[in-house]
């Protein structure tokens, strides 16, 4: 009982066996109201196991547990697969976090969706998802963890269409998915290159060891680490590939919290992570990562500027902040992984708590407004709702920087990252420090807009939209709970964990794969110290921008601009004509190319159905020989014999 | 008939096909139709087509017998056949038909007597003509239609029927015709008498029949000549002095047929040149017991059959019967006790042989006897079969027949 | 004597051929029947004839048997004829058409038979009832 292995399993089970009742809830009106309670148990106990698994792997051997004995999926020839799981500190921090924010969140939906009639599939999704996404995060070998990526897209997809009958929203649904699956094509290749540059071996920790000890070349190593990427820039929404988070936002807002804020969205990040000692051999897939990271972060940034709609707001700033992951990622191999890993996985951390928090506050808004979420119809409301105003606004000084709050310290950590990087040996060094800039503007602009979106929702004069009816008034009880918990949660565990205890990156780095990347980077570690320099530029950084927008937008008018950036706002407003230009480039081409393709396909029907016209023609010409005179046939026959007679006799008396 | 300088093959083919659309033509026009039918000319084309086609067989194969109430009585039966079949097949009202149907009968049975098949002949007059028919009128009595019909005046296909029908028959003649090696050109002027197609060789010619019947009456006189005194040896001496001459006579009819040592007897009538002497031996015992290679076309249908070898077989049992026979006699004569009847004994013996040799490839004269002979000893199995397919048919019919359910 | 088996083969095949046409033209039962008891004939003389050019029996041995199936063939086949009468009230084949295949129309007659104006036979008025035929007598065939 005391293995992680198997505490690792209760784990992923829980939440399966969560989705099962609460499908089976939903066979009678009397026991659908109840469908959100074996969510809510199974996570909070998986939180809890989580939590006594932490101790477990912090106590005592610092190291990796793999399944023992594990079942085969299939072999085929040199290829098999089995299923394993890998217990160590990465994987044990993302099931903490995972379990403990689904937990919040699943209390909280339990009261959101209350009342929908589509309650019991709400729930029994979520748990699916949920469970998808700790196999995700066990898994040891490539194909389970790809068929668990796969699940958490699936989730995502059902939970962004999960109001059916909208059009809009089941288009978003279709558009995730597909875009996700481009991302998903690369990342199989790759996969699949790996394999064959690692003699087929499908688990990774073996993968690892065997290309540790058999380097292959640069070339084929950045190819296959590339084509990994690109799987995580389908799935982490990194540009070009970052549409569909925005409008993801068709799903109810718990969805948005969990899948596209804390947890589906960070799947990539963790997939880097994890595969660490692979980058860290490739530089020039690493500074390619870098500013995929950095330019996402600038690009969404500008786009989150002049939004009307809260929740896209808070999508865009998940692209950028993702991007910020990736930035740090992407100074791996130049500096020691440790740092450079865990800074990112430390933002990646801290950003589950505050965006949660954000997401869920803008859902406890929304609630209230009657399902208004542009942020032209309401505003002032501060007054209105207390604990969503307090907990928003921890969350979005969080995300923008504030000085001691937890995003602070990770954000702190990136740009130290990123410093330490341009300082380095690599040949990209002045990359990293151009980087460095976006990073600091972009730091800049996040809190600019998060704060333009504060003020426009709370202060400034109280408008209430004319649906929101009764609603308006302060969520019940199970919606600010999760909100309380996850302000505090987003406040202070940044400063707990790691700036002056190092305890998050002392952790961090007793996993095998840190080691090794470790080993392979052959860089120096960076030592932890206060950089002072940085710390004051980003507290300049995250104070001008709230300030601005204190000054733009204290009195609400979303539509207004600083003064002579009227066309920037508006080219933002439109989201940069991404989309359109996507519809233009690629989808039109491919509806150009159906048609044509349909009626080739059309001909080829009508090719098939004329052959088989043939027989059924000839046999109309034949068939009315047997017309069922019986002197008719004689004489067929008398016929025939006198040709065979001819035959004969002009032959043989020749 | 001979229009054009045509092969004889072309010749025969043309005189079929012309008989065969003659045929067609003819009944075409005489099968009953619902508006009616051309009577004169259907019999007209008919008359010209049996016209044609006995034309054609007299031409290619000749008189049919070599006496004329043979040949008289052929052409009768035949032409009574084909017109009452004819009849029989175009007659609207089924009574009559069966009438037809009975002259038909009428004149196959002629044909019969003619093949020497008399039991055959009363076989089948009784049984078709008798039962048979007897059975179609009451049958025809109980399901008669009355005025116009569809069965009776309207035909199925009347022109593709005669075609098929007469392109099976006109074929079939001329297979005959080809086999019979009619085609083949006349060699010199030797058969310049001989109508007669060059047939399978029969086991003997006619002449080595009859020069075996004259060795058969020889024998009998030598046998005669056996008789008298025996008492003294000078009289034995005389019997067999007589019983020589005689016996030799006999013998050198008999070497001319199944050779023998005495086979350079007295050479035949001279006068024959020795192509007349080699065409009477053409095909014959002679010619197969000794000369191996058949020259001549007409010997090339060599016999193989089992007449031909049972014939060979009886000509070798003959060949050596007859060394001995002088020698056993002349010991039986002049014993001290003679034995005359042995002696005769040993005579008949030959003389039986040479009988039997000499009926082969005739039929047997009396024909019912030997009919059912054959029947019981050759066919036993086949006539089991038959009385129980008879027995089953008479059931069947009973069966078939029944009305269900309707209490007579 | 020379046989002459030609003569016989050639008339025993012009009657086989007559028979052919007959059986395959006409539509009365009885008088194809008839037709395909000439074809057997045509087919005795040619066994008879072969028997007499062997100088052996087994061909008239032959006939034999083809006169005791004959004798088998049309009693059977005059049953199933007054079967098929009963059904139908006609000896016409072309009446029986019912397997043909799917989709192919009945061959019907297109010429209309001549109706022959018969006068009717001179009656006198019946003195007292005309016995009606009961059913029984009617069907009876």
């Amino acid at each position: 009982m005391s293995d992680p292995r198997t505490l690792a399993v209760i784990i992923l089970a829980l939440p399966l066996f969560a989705a099962i009742l609460a499908w089976i809830c939903g066979a009678s009106p009397t026991t659908k109201k109840f469908a959100h309670v074996p969510l809510i148990v199974a996570c909070g106990t998986a939180a809890v196991i989580a939590f006594v698994l932490l101790n477990k792997m912090l106590d005592g051997y610092a190291g990796q547990y793999v399944t023992e004995n594990p079942l085969t999926w299939f072999s085929a020839g040199y290829l098999k697969v089995q299923y394993t799981i890998a217990v160590d500190s990465l994987s044990a921090i993302m099931l903490g976090m995972v379990t403990f924010i689904a937990t919040m969140i699943a209390i909280f939906s339990g009261g959101y969706m209350h009342g929908d009639k589509g309650f019991f599939r709400y729930f029994a999704i979520m748990s699916l998802f949920v469970f998808s996404m700790c196999g995700l995060v066990l898994a040891n070998n490539f194909l389970l963890l790809v068929a668990f990526w796969e699940g958490v897209g699936l989730c995502s997809y059902l939970l962004i269409g999960y109001y059916y009958d909208k059009p809009s929203a089941a288009a978003a649904a279709r558009k995730a998915f597909l875009v996700t699956r481009l991302g998903d094509t690369g990342f199989l290749l790759g996969i699949f290159l790996l394999w064959k540059m690692g003699n087929w071996n499908t688990d990774l920790n073996l993968l690892f060891d065997y290309i540790a000890k058999h380097p292959p070349e640069p070339g084929t190593l950045t190819t296959a680490c590339l084509l990994l990427f690109c799987g995580a820039v389908g799935k982490s929404a990194q540009f070009p590939l970052y549409v569909w988070l925005p409008d993801a936002m068709e799903g109810p807002t718990p969805v948005s919290a969990l899948i596209h804020a804390a947890t589906m969205v960070t799947a990539g990040v963790y997939l880097l992570a994890r595969c660490s000692p692979l980058f860290v051999r490739a530089p020039e897939a690493q500074i390619i990562v870098a500013w995929i990271g950095g330019i996402t972060a600038l690009l969404a940034a500008f786009i989150a500027l002049a939004q009307t709609d809260l929740k896209r707001i808070l999508a865009y700033s998940t692209v950028s902040q993702l991007g910020f992951m990736f930035l740090a990622l992407g100074t791996s191999g130049p500096i020691s992984p440790a740092f450079a890993v865990t800074a990112a996985m430390f933002h990646l951390f801290t950003h589950a708590f505050f965006k949660a928090l954000l997401f869920l506050s803008a859902g406890s808004v929304m609630h209230a407004m009657g399902g208004v979420i542009d942020v032209r119809q309401f505003g002032g409301l501060r007054k209105l709702m207390p604990i969503t105003h307090f907990t928003f606004l921890c969350g979005a000084a969080a995300l923008a920087g504030f000085p001691l709050l937890s995003g602070f310290w990770s954000k702190d950590m990136i740009f130290e990252s990123l410093t330490e990087a341009s300082e380095s040996q690599s040949k990209y060094t002045a990359g990293y420090f151009t980087l460095f800039l976006m990073a600091a503007l972009t730091a800049f602009l996040t809190a600019f807009y998060t704060f333009r979106a504060y003020f426009l929702t709370f202060w400034g004069p109280e408008r209430i939209p004319a649906e929101a009816g009764h609603h308006a008034h302060e969520s019940p009880g199970t919606m600010t709970l999760p909100l309380i918990v996850l302000a505090i949660g987003a406040v202070f565990v940044g400063g707990v964990m790691e700036p002056f205890t190092h305890w998050f990156s002392d952790f961090l780095q007793t996993t095998p794969a840190m080691t090794q990347a470790v080993i392979a980077s052959q860089a120096q570690s960076v030592e932890h110290h206060f950089n002072w320099a940085l710390i004051g530029t980003s507290t300049v950084l995250a104070l001008a921008g709230i300030g601005i927008a204190f000054a733009l937008y204290r009195n609400g008018g979303a539509e207004k601009a600083p003064p002579g950036l009227d066309k920037v706002f508006a080219l933002s407003r439109n989201k940069l004509y991404v989309d359109e230009i996507y519809y233009a480039a690629l989808v039109k081409p491919a509806e150009v190319l159906a048609f044509l393709l349909r009626v080739f396909d059309g001909f080829l029907d009508g090719l098939a159905r004329l052959i088989a016209a043939i027989p059924r023609f000839i046999g109309d010409l034949v068939r009315p020989i047997q017309n069922g005179l019986v002197q008719f046939y004689a004489l067929s026959m008398v016929l025939g014999l006198a040709v065979f007679l001819t035959f004969v006799v002009f032959r043989i008396t020749r | 008939m001979t229009l054009f300088a045509l092969t004889k093959t072309q010749e025969a083919g043309g005189q079929i096909a012309l008989a065969a659309i003659l045929g067609v033509v003819g009944f075409f026009l005489l099968l009953p139709r619902p508006r009616g039918r051309f009577v004169p000319g259907g019999i007209a084309a008919l008359i010209g087509s049996a016209a044609v086609f006995g034309a054609m067989v007299y031409s290619t194969f000749g008189n049919p017998a070599s006496d004329v109430v043979g040949s008289v009585l052929f052409w009768l039966f035949s032409a009574g056949a084909l017109i009452f079949g004819t009849v029989l097949v175009v007659q609207r009202n089924p009574a009559r038909g069966a009438i037809a149907f009975a002259f038909v009968i009428l004149s196959t049975c002629g044909l019969f007597l003619l093949l020497a098949a008399p039991f055959l002949m009363a076989a089948t007059i009784i049984i078709y003509a008798g039962a048979i028919i007897v059975t179609f009128l009451f049958v025809l009595m109980l399901s008669h239609a009355e005025g116009p019909s569809d069965e009776n005046d309207r035909s199925r296909e009347p022109l593709s029927g005669g075609f098929a029908g007469f392109a099976f028959v006109g074929l079939v003649l001329f297979t005959l015709y080809q086999t019979s090696l009619a085609h083949l050109p006349n060699d010199g002027g030797k058969d310049k008498e001989q109508h007669t197609p060059h047939l399978p060789m029969a086991v003997l010619t006619p002449e080595e029949r009859q020069t075996l019947a004259n060795a058969v009456v020889k024998l009998d006189e030598a046998e005669k000549a056996l008789d008298g005194d025996i008492g003294s040896h000078t009289a034995r001496d005389e019997r067999i002095v007589a019983f020589d001459k005689a016996f030799t006579l006999a013998l050198n009819d008999l070497s001319d047929v199944v050779g023998g040592p005495y086979t350079f007897g007295p050479s035949p009538q001279a006068g024959t040149s020795p192509a007349q002497t080699a065409q009477i031996r053409d095909g014959s015992l002679h010619q197969r017991l000794f000369v191996k290679k058949p020259t001549t076309p007409q010997a090339k249908l060599y016999r193989e059959d089992q007449q031909a070898l049972e014939a060979i077989e009886r000509a070798a049992r003959i060949r050596g019967l007859s060394e001995g026979t002088f020698k056993k006699v002349e010991d039986n004569l002049q014993r001290d006790t003679p034995d005359v009847s042995a002696a005769k004994a040993e005579v008949r013996k030959l003389r039986d042989e040479v009988v039997i040799l000499h009926g082969m490839g005739q039929l047997p004269a009396r024909n019912v006897a030997n009919l059912g002979f054959i029947l019981y000893a050759d066919h036993l199995l086949a006539v089991e079969l038959a009385g129980t397919l008879l027995l089953v048919a008479t059931i069947g019919a009973v069966a078939v027949a029944h009305r269900k359910g309707v209490t007579q | 004597m020379n046989i002459t088996l030609w003569h016989f083969l050639a008339v025993a095949a012009a009657l086989f051929g007559i028979g052919l046409v007959g059986f395959l033209t006409r539509r009365n039962l009885i008088t194809m029947f008839l037709c395909a008891e000439m074809m057997l004939q045509g087919v005795a003389i040619n066994f008879v004839a072969f028997a007499r050019y062997h100088g052996n029996l087994h061909g008239q041995v032959f006939v034999l048997f083809i006169l005791a199936v004959a004798a088998c063939e049309a009693g059977v086949a005059l049953a199933l004829f007054l079967s098929l009468y009963r059904r139908r009230r006609s000896l016409d084949t072309s009446d029986w058409q019912e397997l043909r295949e799917l989709g192919v129309p009945p061959t019907v007659d297109t010429e209309p038979l001549e109706v022959v104006k018969e006068e009717p036979l001179p009656t006198l008025t019946p003195a007292g009832a005309r016995p009606q035929p009961t059913a029984e007598e009617v069907a009876r065939v």
